[in-house]
């Protein structure tokens, strides 16, 4: 009982796994590795680049050494976007989170049959353009909309609510457009999760609320963190729901970056916020991994 | 056992099912204070929808359960003074042993000093003070099996559930575990629901077996009661190994009766078990009982056979037996010295059968 | 012999294709939802020569693909202030005006044009205007300019340009300045304006103001002339109004990339278009002011009628390029909008 199994429980790890690659095991990653590079490394790179650059009068790229950019990255204008821009895409992970936990748990749930059927209305949006489905959301909240005429038809209301163009229109889209990528990694994590563990929550005391604090949340958290990841991150850098949903009022970092490339032509500028923004995402990911990581051990 | 003691459990006339799967069928059944009783059957008879009717996984259909006196029918588990050991161990991966076995503590709101001597002691108490601070998958089975039982036990229930606990261990171990439990269980004096396959763990440790099979008790006994006198062909064959004969009831003679088995050859059985009017019977003979020799033995039956075949067991030898009039049964003998007296196949013998160890099991 | 003779008639025939393909072909770059497909089939049914169509959305986004692509298109499509930019970098080759025979249709007030002083490398192939289209069933008060446009009682009710330069140009307009009178002076005096308009506005849209409009999400616009007509067409309700203080006039033009390899199918397809015929077609699926003044003569009384597409005599300016001030003015907005 001196925990021997414990030990042979672990993967074997000598042998085959120590030896080095082989020619073949390169020709099988050589289209991943020209693929990352090509797609990834080489588009950092120049973003690096250009972003110590200046601009021209047409708005090339004069190859030079500045640090201009950077300087002004960091100007109040530019914070204040991206704290609120960080603030939008929190309220949207939290809703999604809210939204789409119950939704997954219920989906690991379900018989197996059902859950196929589940997963597969969770993904079927895919299938249509993502602008169309904005564009959809539209004609739902417009002022002579959907929305608008039921409410007014069952005499909720006296006259149209002012839905469009709004902060909120803005955080519907967008929890719209990511709330698949919270419920698939919630899902995937509440599937695996051992019914019997939260039996013997419940037969250790453990109403269901506390059941679901101490047991469930905690074993599912891997899920949530992913989920946050995958709609945190690209919630930051959205533009296109703010333009179309929110009126383009209020910029968000996304609209600025974006804005960089094409009006103001200003591409060393653009790319100097890339690198931040892309920095900034890299040190979050970070943060969740080690954290994701000290739960595990 | 003294009868008087009161029941700490109550079940009466619970029915459970699912969809057209009757899993529980009307069982009535009564568990002293400070009993170890085994449900036993074989896999999907009910016996772990019974338990977990018992901690509150499930709700009967009808019928009531009553708890130390109390209805617990329709409360959910986390209202019962009842805890569980899962099968599978249940342990949170996400916590330490100590934990694990805090967590029920602290859903009832112990105070923590309290807390902290009971968990010391339910640690002791199964000997895992030493890794306390790991998490369950560094540990080996038996040792998860531990700190299951120490996550229960800590609560103080009024009943402890468990549920085929030793299934996943190997078989030394299992034997091991068997004493430990059954000598944790006299030192707490909780009662202890206990569910298994293994008809020999529930031999080994239990002061009463329910046999279930289909959803019912088939009978409800001590393991000497169920082992020498089984009341239906269900006990008598899933305990231990029994010769089933059937036969014709011919006569009677105040305690005992005749029955001519379908073969042609009578014996003398018990008639306690027979109903006045029946005309034919079912007869259990477990193998070890029918005395095998070369002379005529002094027992109320006997009969010629011939060995046609022999098994060597080490501790017994296991002989199958075709009597004169056709009938097969099996036969064990014990092993008692390499000089004694061996039987070869082939071989005539007497056999010999105390009418007493004749039981009938089945009656019409 | 029968043989020789089939192989030989083979053989012509493939030489007679390749040489229809050797001299068929056009790359064209175009904004996207601007050339009518019927016009390119028109084209390629009469003359053999196949058209190849890539769109964009942006001027910006056909000046990156031009630097980047060199001289992989043979025909294209920018605004008078790119193309301005494109001359001053010699990205364009000059034309042919001998081949172009029906250039003669072009209105001479929209030709040699200071974006391109000696009309030797751009024809006007559509022009516009920006200005107010006014949904008149909601709005009763009378909407002249860009001072009646953005009044505190519109709080809401509005959609414009999400384009910087406009709202500055528009801002600047209502100070007396002109539309290229951007210095950093000027920029400092339009900046309080723009900060009191942004607060009033509902939705900033460039790709398609007329949405809002249409949808009944606000009642007033200041949008590009072939939105508005759109509108106009759509319900009468909607109507355009050139603001008072000046209005900016956009020409986009038909140019040739310097190095392009197909230049006699480019102007081929150049004079194709300048057809009174073929260019009515235009106007018929995308009503901008049409510079053609021979097509304009075939146009139906319906179309020539639509304010927005053929205003009444406005105060117009063409944009010039104004090189790195483009970067102050996001700056500008972007600061304001997010003031909010």
């Amino acid at each position: 009982m001196n925990a021997p199994d414990a030990q042979s429980a672990q993967p074997a790890t000598t042998g085959h796994d120590r030896r080095q690659p082989g020619w073949r095991a390169w020709a099988l990653l050589a289209p991943m590795v020209a693929w990352l590079v090509l797609f990834v490394v080489v588009p950092t790179v120049i973003l690096l680049v250009y972003s110590f650059c200046e601009r021209d009068e047409v708005g090339g790229v004069i190859f030079s050494f500045t640090l201009d950019n950077y300087t002004r990255v960091f100007d109040p204008v530019y914070l204040r976007i991206f704290v609120r821009s960080v603030g939008y895409a929190g309220l949207t992970t939290i809703i999604c989170v809210i939204i789409g936990y119950p939704m997954a748990y219920y989906i690991a749930r379900a018989p197996e049959a059902r859950r196929n059927q589940l997963l597969l209305l969770v993904m079927v949006p895919f299938w249509t353009s993502f602008l169309i489905r904005t564009y959809a959301w539209i004609t739902i909240l417009k002022q002579e909309g959907l929305l608008n005429g039921l409410l007014q038809a069952l005499q909720l209301t006296s006259s149209p609510l002012s839905l469009m163009y709004t902060p909120t229109a803005v955080v519907i889209g967008l929890v719209y457009a990511y709330l698949p990528f919270m419920i698939l990694p919630i899902y995937s994590s509440a599937e695996k999760l051992d019914h019997s563990l939260v039996e013997a929550a419940y037969d250790l005391g453990a109403g269901p609320l506390r059941a679901f604090a101490s047991v469930i949340i905690p074993l599912t958290m891997p899920g949530i963190a992913a989920g946050t990841l995958l709609v945190f991150v690209p919630a930051i850098g959205m533009f296109a729901i703010t333009d179309l949903m929110g009126g383009a009022k209020v910029p968000m970092i996304g609209n600025v970056i974006q804005n960089q490339f094409m009006q103001a032509r200003d591409w060393p500028f653009g790319a100097a916020l890339g690198v931040v923004f892309m920095s900034m995402f890299a040190v979050t990911y970070l943060l969740l991994q080690r954290r994701g990581a000290r739960i595990h051990e | 056992m003294s009868p008087d003691r009161p029941a700490m459990i109550e079940v009466r006339g619970v029915t459970k099912r699912f969809g057209d799967f009757t899993a529980v069928d009307d069982v009535s059944l009564s568990v002293r204070a400070g009993e170890f009783l085994t449900l036993l059957g074989p896999s999907g008879c009910g016996k772990t929808t019974l338990l977990r009717l018992l901690a509150g996984f499930e709700f009967p259909d009808t019928g009531s359960i009553l708890l130390d006196g109390a209805d617990v029918t329709c409360q959910p588990p986390y209202r019962r003074n009842v805890n569980q050991v899962f099968q599978s161990y249940a342990l949170f991966p996400h916590l330490t042993v100590r934990e694990n076995v805090r967590f029920g503590l602290r859903m009832q709101k112990v105070p923590a000093a309290e807390a902290e001597a009971r968990i010391r002691d339910a640690l002791g108490m199964v000997s895992l003070g030493e890794v306390a601070a790991r998490r369950p998958d560094q540990l080996s089975g038996g040792q998860r099996q531990r700190v299951a039982l120490a996550r229960a036990i800590v609560c103080r229930p009024k009943v402890l559930l468990l549920d085929e606990p030793l299934s996943a261990l190997d078989a030394k171990l299992r034997h091991t575990m068997q004493l430990e439990l059954k000598h944790l269980q006299r030192r707490l004096g909780i009662t202890f629901v206990f569910v298994t396959h293994d008809q020999e763990e529930a031999l080994t440790m239990s002061d009463r077996i329910a046999v279930i099979n289909r959803g019912r008790i088939e009978q409800l006994g001590t393991a000497t009661e169920i082992y020498h006198r089984p009341r239906t062909p269900f006990a008598a064959d899933f305990i231990g190994q029994a010769n089933l004969l059937s036969g014709a009831v011919v006569a009677r003679h105040g305690l005992t009766a005749r029955v001519r088995l379908d073969g042609g050859l009578e014996l003398t059985v018990s008639a306690l078990e027979l109903p006045v009017d029946a005309t034919k019977a079912l007869v259990s003979i477990r193998p070890e009982k029918i005395h095998i020799s070369r002379s005529r033995p002094q027992t109320e039956n006997v009969f010629e056979a011939r060995i046609e075949e022999e098994i060597f067991q080490g501790a017994t030898d296991q002989l199958r037996l075709v009597t004169d009039q056709g009938t097969r049964l099996q036969a064990l003998v014990a092993n008692e010295s390499a000089m004694n007296e061996a039987f070869h196949e082939g071989d005539r013998i007497f056999c010999g059968l105390h009418f007493d160890d004749l039981v009938i099991v089945h009656a019409e | 012999m029968n043989l020789l003779k089939t192989a030989l008639v083979a053989l012509s025939a493939l030489i007679g294709s390749a040489g229809l393909l050797a001299k068929g072909e056009l790359n064209l770059f175009g904004w996207s939802e601007y050339i009518p497909q019927e016009v390119l089939d028109g084209f390629t049914a009469e003359t053999g020569i196949k058209v190849n169509f890539e769109t964009y959305a942006s001027n910006e986004e056909l000046l990156s693909k031009l630097v980047a692509g060199g001289s992989a298109y043979d025909l294209v499509q920018p605004s008078d202030y790119t193309a301005e930019v494109m001359i001053r970098r010699k990205m364009l080759a000059p034309l042919d005006l001998a081949k172009l025979t029906n250039l003669g249709n072009i209105d001479p007030a929209l030709m040699k044009l200071p974006h391109d002083p000696a009309g030797k490398y751009t024809v006007p192939y559509m022009t516009g205007t920006v200005g107010i289209v006014i949904n008149t069933e909601k709005v009763k008060t009378p909407v002249r300019g860009y001072k009646d446009f953005f009044a505190p009682q519109h709080k809401d009710r509005l959609v414009v340009l999400n384009d910087n330069r406009e709202l500055v140009t528009w801002a600047l307009y209502s100070l007396g300045h002109s539309a290229n009178d951007i210095s950093k002076e000027t920029l400092a005096k339009a900046r309080p304006v723009v900060a009191e308009w942004v607060k009033l506005v509902k939705v900033f849209d460039s790709d398609s103001p007329k949405t809002a409009l249409l949808n009944g999400d606000v009642d007033l616009g200041i949008v590009w002339s072939g939105e508005a007509a759109i509108l106009w067409n759509e319900d009468r309700k909607f109507q355009y109004v050139l603001p008072a203080e000046g209005a900016h006039q956009f020409i986009d033009v038909l140019a040739i990339p310097a190095g392009a390899k197909n230049q006699a199918e480019a102007h081929a397809l150049i004079n194709y278009i300048l057809r009174p015929e073929v260019s009515k077609l235009i106007s018929a699926k995308f009503p901008y002011t049409n510079p053609n003044l021979a097509a304009r003569k075939l146009l139906s009384p319906d179309e020539l009628a639509n304010p927005a597409s053929y205003p009444k005599e406005g105060k117009l300016e063409t944009f010039r390029d104004i090189g790195r001030l483009a970067a102050d003015i996001d700056q500008l907005v972007t600061d304001l909008k997010s003031a909010q």
